[in-house]
């Protein structure tokens, strides 16, 4: 990077917990969100189980203006007034004390549920109050909730690169920063589950009917959740001028291409590895230095299998020292808000040197089983850690967070 | 009321190359030509009633060639629109320079007619049926992909979500990227293709009329695209300055931010009326006092089609600019979340 970008708040929602540090306490715990799906009818599916989040409330908010918000907005407002609130940028009543502040955002589906019932009503001839429907669907229109419940104004980014978004919206923070068109960006993703997105993954028989199980052997597909999580990303002469303390430092950044397949990676993972390559190269860093990388695992057959080969490509000897897993086994696949939350999940590692565990394994795949993170396990010594995504039309990106040293 | 976030970026972004498709037609030459086409308006109808519509004709021997793709087989319409605009921008660049090249396109509602499609599977042929030949089709970032690969583009690609702003969003990354010097070169676009059941959306939203009026809203579908890398000595087509992130939740505020988005605009700058036949027209009009509409902007009317209408308003613009009119003011009216500009210059 060409400045040093540092985190200076993190905030999340997640089938977990109504917060960060919540999530954090159940996902060391080896606890996971699998549950039957209630907020549609699933009969119809194969898969009748996701990974729902409770939603916290939001005091503030009158009844009529909380009927309006999209399911999605309700995750990604608590999420984003935490990031603010631990990077001293909220007040006591829940609103920013910037005017200004610009966003990077991902998402795959924004307010699809608003958009479900405007497509439902217009297909069976009910045509009454399709404006609130339509009007609310679209992704901008989370930037506005957003913006009007906290209280900012500003230029905006909506990242839609399927289920690489998070890493690549707080990727692109972080080069706003770096060539000076921002001093600082609130970043993230945002995503709720949805049934037009639900029942696609399940005609793709990509979701699991037994359990999510990452790396492993016997994997059968993933489990769909949905979560919110952001970052507040600052140049570090921004951030030690206002006295905020940085949590760590955003170091790497490497995004690349596959144009293997539409919804499979390149069966070698070249594409990954050049990402990661990409990453540690900025931060200046070797692929051994990295500590612990929170890997994408999907747990379908195909991303699971080409993601090992990467890491093995990426890692080379030092592969077992670098400890290994997959959060979705606990949370879900959050599509959009994926890269945003396991971000947030490796920050939280290189923070506390606890680490995820791989959880639901029976038996790991060969070639990484000795990397895989165990329950209980810790890292004293940890300085960089990756959190890495992939996603459909060959999206692939990762990104490098290090421990903050004045 | 929100403040006014209104740093002007420069970007100084050179114009190396322009694509478009259009109700028009398929080129950037074709894009001046609509009013003389009056048969490119189809109406489409609901089961009650018919509304004019500006369609593209994918039979046309340009998106022929690209049917035989092995990609693009199961591709929805704006994939095929994405696909020809991109090579027409595209045509002067070797195949290691196309390798070098980064990729952005930015949507409104994108990959539409295939998400209504699915939907409609499941809404009236039961869960069972949903397809899922059509499931990876409805991704934003699908048509993308599809470009990245058809065309062996092998650098950084982002799709971006927005509405007519987003258009801006995207030049406004090109230049991180180029700044950075992730790549050579970056091919900036906007697309959105036409489904029927957007008519309800726009008819709830009152932007319908069905007379087919001079003044009337008309729905409209394409792609169109600039390649872009930093401007040097000796470039004269530029993308000088952007503006966005003036954002607005009501009339009202569109008001103030239409406004305050106008009276900044240097009056020694022509600006390109942009607001033809939608509901910034009369704010436009009224805080455009003052200021001077380039000449001859006035004929082409291309129908709304989001990102893909801020594009092609901005080659319309690039088009006029001459040597007695080297700077153009561009305003970028997002229909439903903020509003933004963009400045052009010819250098000589």
């Amino acid at each position: 990077m060409d400045k040093r970008i540092v985190v200076t708040g993190l905030g999340a929602v997640t089938p977990l917990g109504v917060d960060l540090a919540t999530s954090w306490e159940a996902l060391l715990a080896g606890r996971d969100a699998d549950a039957p799906l209630e907020l549609f009818d699933t009969a119809g599916y194969r898969c009748h189980r996701a990974a729902s989040a409770t939603l916290p409330p939001l005091p503030d908010v009158s009844g009529k203006t909380l009927s309006r918000l999209s399911r999605a907005s309700r995750l990604a407002i608590p999420a984003a007034r935490a990031a603010l609130a631990q990077a001293g940028l909220l007040d006591t009543a829940g609103k920013s004390t910037c005017p200004v502040i610009p966003l990077s955002v991902s998402t795959t589906a924004g307010g699809m549920t608003f958009g479900e019932t405007f497509l439902r009503n217009v297909l069976t001839g009910n045509r009454t109050d399709l404006l609130s429907q339509v009007s609310r669907y679209l992704p901008h229109q989370q930037v506005l909730d957003l913006q009007q419940t906290i209280g900012f104004a500003g230029p905006s980014v909506i990242l839609a690169n399927a289920c690489a978004s998070g890493a690549n919206a707080i990727g692109h923070a972080a080069d706003l920063i770096s060539v000076g068109d921002a001093d600082y960006v609130l970043t993230g993703g945002f995503e709720a589950l949805t049934e037009l997105v639900f029942g696609g993954f399940d005609c793709l028989q990509a979701t699991s009917v037994d359990r999510c199980r990452p790396f492993d052997l016997h994997r059968s597909g993933l489990l769909l959740g949905e979560a919110a999580a952001f970052l507040v990303l600052e140049s570090e002469e921004h951030a030690l001028r206002r006295g905020a303390k940085p949590i760590c430092e955003l170091s790497g950044y490497g995004h690349t291409t596959d144009f293997f397949h539409l919804t499979q990676p390149q069966p070698d993972g070249n594409a990954l590895v050049e990402a990661m390559q990409r990453a540690t190269t900025q931060a200046r860093i070797s692929p051994a230095q990295i500590g612990y990388i929170n890997a994408h695992g999907t747990a379908t057959p195909v991303n699971d299998g080409t993601e090992a080969k990467a890491y093995v490509s990426f890692l080379g000897n030092s592969l077992g020292q670098t400890r290994i897993s997959s959060t979705k086994a606990a949370i879900g696949h959050t599509l959009g808000a994926a890269g945003a939350i396991e971000a947030l999940f490796a920050i939280q590692a290189l923070s506390t040197g606890h680490l995820p565990p791989q959880i639901n394994l029976q038996t790991p795949i060969p070639e990484i089983a000795h990397a895989l993170a165990e329950a209980g396990e810790t890292c004293s010594h940890l300085r960089h850690v990756m959190s890495v995504n992939l996603g459909f039309g060959g999206s692939n990106a990762a990104l490098v967070f290090s421990s903050y040293e004045n | 009321m929100q403040p006014l976030f209104s740093p002007v970026m420069k970007i100084d972004l050179a114009v190396t190359g322009q694509g478009a498709v259009s109700p028009a037609g398929v080129g950037v030459e074709a894009l001046r030509g609509i009013e003389s086409v009056p048969a490119n308006v189809a109406y489409v109808g609901q089961p009650y009633k018919t509304w004019p519509v500006l369609r593209v004709d994918l039979k046309k021997p340009a998106f022929q060639r690209w049917q035989k793709e092995p990609r693009l087989r199961r591709a929805s319409p704006i994939s095929y629109f994405l696909v020809e605009a991109a090579e027409q921008a595209l045509a002067n660049l070797s195949a290691s320079e196309r390798a070098d090249t980064g990729l952005i396109v930015a949507f409104n509602a994108g990959c539409l007619a295939y998400s209504r499609r699915f939907f409609e599977g499941i809404v009236s042929e039961g869960q069972r049926s949903a397809s899922p030949a059509l499931f990876p089709e409805t991704v934003f970032n699908s048509p993308v992909s599809h470009v990245v690969s058809v065309l062996g583009l092998n650098g950084a690609a982002y799709a971006l979500a927005g509405d007519e702003t987003a258009w801006i969003a995207g030049l406004k990354t090109a230049s991180v990227w180029l700044r950075q010097g992730r790549v050579k070169q970056v091919l900036v676009l906007g697309a959105e293709e036409f489904d029927p059941v957007v008519l309800d959306a726009y008819r709830s939203a009152h932007w319908l009329s069905r007379q087919n009026s001079a003044r009337d809203f008309l729905p409209s579908e394409g792609a169109s695209g600039l390649l872009v890398r930093q401007a040097e000595a000796g470039d004269s087509l530029i993308i000088a300055k952007a503006q966005d992130g003036l954002v607005y939740r009501s009339k009202k505020e569109a008001s103030v931010v239409a406004g305050r988005l106008l009276r900044n605009c240097d009056p020694k700058i022509p600006y390109y009326p942009s607001a033809r036949r939608n509901w910034f027209r009369s704010l436009e009009k009224k805080y455009s006092e003052g200021l001077t509409a380039i000449p001859g902007s006035d004929p082409n009317y291309l129908g709304e089609a989001f990102t893909a209408s801020s594009a092609w308003r901005t080659l319309c613009a690039m088009q006029s600019l001459t040597t007695i009119t080297p700077r153009i003011f561009v305003p970028v009216w997002g229909l439903n979340h903020q509003v933004g500009s963009l400045e052009l210059e010819m250098r000589s």
